[in-house]
């Protein structure tokens, strides 16, 4: 849908090109990453910035979600908030109500969770583009106000007292322990997520992202294959909701709002679609900017919207784009200098 | 029953003003432009600067007042809209479409708390404001300000759409929504069709925001973040990019909240609005008027 | 190859951050203590929807800061605040809680909307650092029974008992309850409902909730009307309140209109109209205005700050006072004996009338009273005693 144009791409010089790939498509960058995610409590352990780097651990489980969605399968979502908040209140609901270890309840978020991605996506993924757009936003929207309404949900207060995660008799309630199991879980969602979308029904994600009538005709299940990428997207933001909610002991409806979803849709974008490496340093930068401009004060916002509007302007296709679609733009006058665009960057 | 008519077919005439832009702008260049309903909210905070620099030079009860700030008002966003098409969006023509949404949205940010910053946190309460006395009609309270909010409302929409049809700045502005490079090798200055169609659309956003802050009474710097998912939902239900879908879309949303909010109560009411939407946009995937084309993306 | 030398990067820049952090990373000791200056944490809201608020708690906390540097500060060391923005919103208030705990406050006195302190309670109670809560007031704040949750504004609950007692008293027969869906709000009209629904008394004529941020209530007025109450409470914040009001005026609704503590302030009636706004009551806790020797208080506020007071300054200079009483009584800024020191306090003079807290670390009595709209302001009706 909105991934592809035929007109205004620009190529920056090729050396640069050629430089830039090396280095995106080399595993080291992952670890690299991952090393500075384990290794940074060492430096830092106050527990705000343990607090801040779980938020943003989670921000990116939920942008690489959205990004199957969004990224992979083209279909925009502006109501991802929706499976995050479903995932955040059956967890929640089922462990405090019942007394069950937060760990024991995953069986039963996925399975919410893949029944709500079927109920949501089922009737709207046949609607295109802006037309489902307004409709996940819709949902988000209902979901959200159903969970104010309602006692179960505990109304617009939300609920208390999630217990924190117990793995095997190992406590891991202090922010540290529960620092590292995040970073496990989400890393392991991350490595996941690019698996699917190398995988044969990555490619078919990404056939009806550039093409869906020509994906059709050369017989791939369009209506099938899209809720797949639903349901794997409300799986991932379900499991992320989960986290969420043993983050802060409590939600209520006021973090699943619009904005929330928004939020979420622009780490993705911001970061550069379908790019693995965009998307988490996408999710970094939207969960991270905000607390980094605290001193900003009465600015902080303000600032933020200037920045997200530089940055697209000199980046339009993200910080971080997939280098390569499967070979494209007969029209794009040098394709592909150096070769590089035969890679995948999310490797 | 009458009284649940009228009132969804005041505020739908709000939300169908504010539409118009949405669809607009979304016609012309396939942008969700987060950033109209806070043109809408900077239309109110531009009255109301207005209003108070005039406020010694003209009385602050005549309807003629309300007028003239609304025409200066409407200048001031409008000229604003194209500013913010020049600024944010004009540079990413021909960049994915998803990543000009990302500017819009960036722009709500900057607006919303660049207000802030300037006018404080605190809601303000318009000088000038309308409202009197109801009279009965067929049932329902109606208030002769009312009436001529809805009078000029409809005015400015049909306004619009005679702009469009008849004239060749309209036809320009068809021409560029059936296809953008086939204007412009027919002659069309596309750049400036589309700053006239951001012009257009922010100033109705403008105008619906003064008349808002009129009739209502206060203004925040956030007021506009909800009318503008109303008026995407509006611009939605009538078939976005359609002029016509945008005024009925509108209305309908009007009367879908007002009666909502009377069946179901007001917790659920938005929730009733957007199952209709989804139910209707199941049987009519492009909206009421909206062409069914398949897309090509 | 490239992999070993982006992990070595990313161990450089570790190092250098390491350098830079001053050991707070994991196995390095808590430093605090001793002298300098005892810091006051408070979140409040400073950006979203009510960050209109946030700036009269801040001015409000900040002024008895001033009073007790002035005074010497506590025990000779001088307090000093610091805050940080919760926007309203749990997960941007939990990393603010975070924030101030890792700046080692000895008190907390902020929480205004309880949706968005709910979670930031047990980011205090592993610190044992006590929490004095000025504004936000839904008893789920109390239920989860910590024992460093200390609320000084009084409870939903008292709220609607100070208005059924009102109801009462004016001879109510049909009360409508108007909320705005959010937990504050909520809590006060689901306790009234709960009073009325008792035999005796008047009667629950209807419940309406409205959506926040919107300017056209006339779809809810029309329900309000059509439920037939003769009398209307508003039990959401002032923004949407003198829309109400001037809404159910227009509509042609005469009967008596009662709002919350959230809706007390001077805007509520120059959104109204004033012509509207007259006689409508309000269920609040005494402030300055209301108090007969509080205008010095008003007029140092003024000089600081250059504007008025506004909702939950005093509380908010209240909390600062409570906290520098209990460090004081204490002895010490260490949390526990903190809070021993606050379950013991007897009788300590705040603007709402004397504190001492119940065993569930609430006010003894709400100490709400009746105010009425006389003009732009809003003036002591009755103090229900």
């Amino acid at each position: 849908m909105a991934t592809t144009t035929n007109t205004g791409t620009r190529t920056r010089p090729g050396s640069d090109q050629n430089l830039i790939s090396r280095a995106l498509s080399s595993r080291g960058l992952g670890v690299a990453a991952l090393a500075f995610a384990l290794l940074f409590p060492f430096v830092i352990a106050t527990p705000y910035a343990l607090s801040v780097m779980t938020s943003a651990a989670i921000y990116v489980m939920l942008a690489v979600g959205l990004n199957i969605v969004v990224g992979y399968c083209g279909l925009l979502d502006l109501g991802f908030a929706a499976f995050f908040a479903v995932g955040a209140y059956t967890s929640g609901v089922i462990s405090t109500e019942f007394d069950i270890p937060i760990l024991a309840t995953i069986p039963a978020v996925i399975v919410v969770t893949v029944v709500a991605g079927l109920i949501i996506g089922g009737p709207t993924l046949r609607l295109r583009s802006d037309y489902l757009a307004i409709v996940t936003l819709g949902f988000g929207e209902i979901i959200r106000i159903t969970a104010n309404n309602l006692d179960i949900t505990g109304g617009p207060s939300g609920i208390f007292g999630i217990p924190g995660i117990d793995l095997f008799g190992l406590d891991l309630s202090s922010p540290a322990a529960f620092y590292y199991f995040v970073v496990v879980v989400v890393t392991i969602a991350v490595i996941g997520a690019a698996r699917l979308g190398r995988s044969r029904l990555g490619r078919a994600w990404r056939f009806i992202r550039e093409d869906e009538d020509a994906a059709e005709a050369m017989g791939v299940h369009t209506y099938r294959v899209k809720l797949a990428a639903y349901i794997a997207g409300a799986v991932w933001g379900g499991l992320a909701g989960m986290l969420f909610g043993v983050q802060l002991t409590a939600i209520s409806p006021a973090s699943f709002t619009f904005l929330q979803s928004a939020l979420i849709l622009m780490a993705v974008v911001l970061g550069g679609m379908g790019s693995t490496p965009g998307v988490i340093a996408g999710a970094l930068f939207v969960s991270l900017a905000p607390e980094l401009l605290r001193g900003a004060a009465d600015y902080r916002y303000f600032a933020f919207g200037l920045i997200l509007i530089t940055v697209i302007i000199f980046r339009p296709q993200g910080v971080w784009p997939v280098r390569a679609r499967e070979k494209e733009r007969p029209d794009q006058g040098d394709p592909d200098p150096h070769g590089a665009l035969a890679k995948e960057a999310i490797s | 029953m009458s009284q649940l008519i009228w009132n969804g077919l005041f505020v739908g005439s709000f939300y169908g003003l504010v539409a118009l832009g949405y669809s607009m702008v979304y016609g012309i260049i396939k942008l969700l432009n987060f950033a109209h309903g806070d043109i809408y909210m900077l239309g109110a905070f531009g009255g109301f600067a207005v209003l108070g620099l005039l406020g010694g030079v003209i009385g602050t009860t005549s309807f003629v007042a309300l007028l003239i700030v609304l025409v200066i008002a409407m200048l001031l966003t409008g000229a604003f809209g194209v500013l913010l098409e020049r600024v944010a969006y004009r540079p990413l023509r021909g960049a994915p479409r998803l990543s000009i949404l990302i500017t819009a949205v960036g722009a709500s940010f900057a607006i919303e708390y660049g207000v802030r910053l300037v006018a404080g946190p605190n809601p303000r309460v318009y000088p000038l404001r309308i409202g009197g006395e109801s009279i009965d009609v067929l049932g329902a309270r109606i208030t002769w300000e009312q009436v001529a909010l809805i009078g000029i409302a409809f005015a400015l929409m049909i306004g619009l759409n005679l702009y469009i049809l008849r004239t060749s700045e309209g036809r320009a502005m068809r021409a560029i929504a059936l296809d953008p490079k086939a204007s412009l090798l027919m002659g069309i200055n596309v750049d400036r069709v589309i700053s006239r169609v951001f012009f257009l659309g922010s100033a109705l956003a403008g105008a619906a925001g003064v008349m808002a802050g009129a009739y209502y009474g206060k203004i925040d710097f956030l007021m506009g973040f909800v009318i503008g998912l109303k008026a995407f939902t509006a611009a939605v239900i009538g078939g976005i990019g359609n002029f016509p879908g945008a005024m009925l879309g509108g209305l309908l949303l009007g009367l879908l909240e007002s009666f909502g909010t009377q069946w179901l109560g007001g917790e659920w009411r938005d929730v009733f609005t957007f199952a209709v939407l989804i139910l209707l946009l199941s049987v009519r995937p492009t909206g009421l008027l909206g062409e069914r084309v398949t897309e090509r993306v | 190859m490239q992999s070993r030398k982006l992990l070595l990067a990313a161990t450089l820049t570790l190092g250098a951050l390491s350098l830079t952090a001053c050991g707070q990373g994991l196995g390095s000791g808590s430093t605090a203590d001793g002298s300098g200056p005892i810091t006051i944490g408070m979140v409040v809201p400073l950006s979203g929807s009510s960050s209109a608020i946030g700036p009269y708690m801040q001015n409000g906390a900040q002024l008895a800061v001033n009073e007790i540097n002035a005074d010497g500060g506590i025990d000779g060391r001088d307090v000093k605040l610091e805050v940080a923005d919760g926007a309203c919103d749990p997960k941007t208030a939990v990393a603010a809680a975070n924030k101030l705990v890792s700046s080692d406050i000895a008190a907390s006195v902020g929480g205004y909307c309880s949706g968005a302190t709910l979670p930031t309670l047990p980011v205090f109670a592993k610190q044992d650092i006590p929490m004095i809560i000025p504004a936000a007031n839904s008893t789920q704040l109390v239920e989860q029974k910590l024992p460093n949750v200390f609320l000084i504004n009084g409870t939903g609950a008292q709220q609607a008992q100070a208005a059924m007692k009102w109801f009462d008293k004016e001879g109510a027969s049909a009360v409508s309850l108007v909320d705005d869906n959010t937990s504050y709000s909520v809590d006060i009209a689901d306790k009234t409902a709960a009073l009325l629904k008792e035999s005796g008394g008047p009667d629950l004529a209807g419940r309406v909730s409205v959506t926040a941020g919107e300017s056209d209530y006339s779809a809810n007025v029309n329900a309000i009307i059509t439920s037939h109450p003769d009398f209307v409470y508003w039990t959401g914040y002032y923004q949407e309140g003198g829309l109400i009001i001037r809404q159910l005026r227009q509509a042609g609704y005469q009967g008596p209109i009662m709002v919350g503590d959230g809706s007390v302030d001077g805007s509520l009636v120059q959104i109204a109209g004033e012509k509207q706004a007259q006689g409508v009551f309000a269920t609040m806790t005494q402030t300055p205005d209301t108090l007969t020797n509080a205008s010095g208080w008003i007029a140092d506020y003024k000089k600081a700050f250059g504007a008025d007071p506004g909702p939950f300054s005093t509380q908010s200079y209240d909390a600062v006072r409570v906290a520098a009483k209990a460090i004081e009584d204490a002895g010490s800024t260490d949390g526990k004996k903190m809070i021993s020191a606050l379950e013991a306090l007897k009788d300590f003079h705040l603007f709402s009338g004397p504190l001492t807290f119940t065993p569930e670390h609430t006010l003894s009595s709400g100490g709400f009273v009746i105010l009425k709209v006389k003009g732009t302001k809003f003036e002591l009706e009755d103090d229900l005693s």
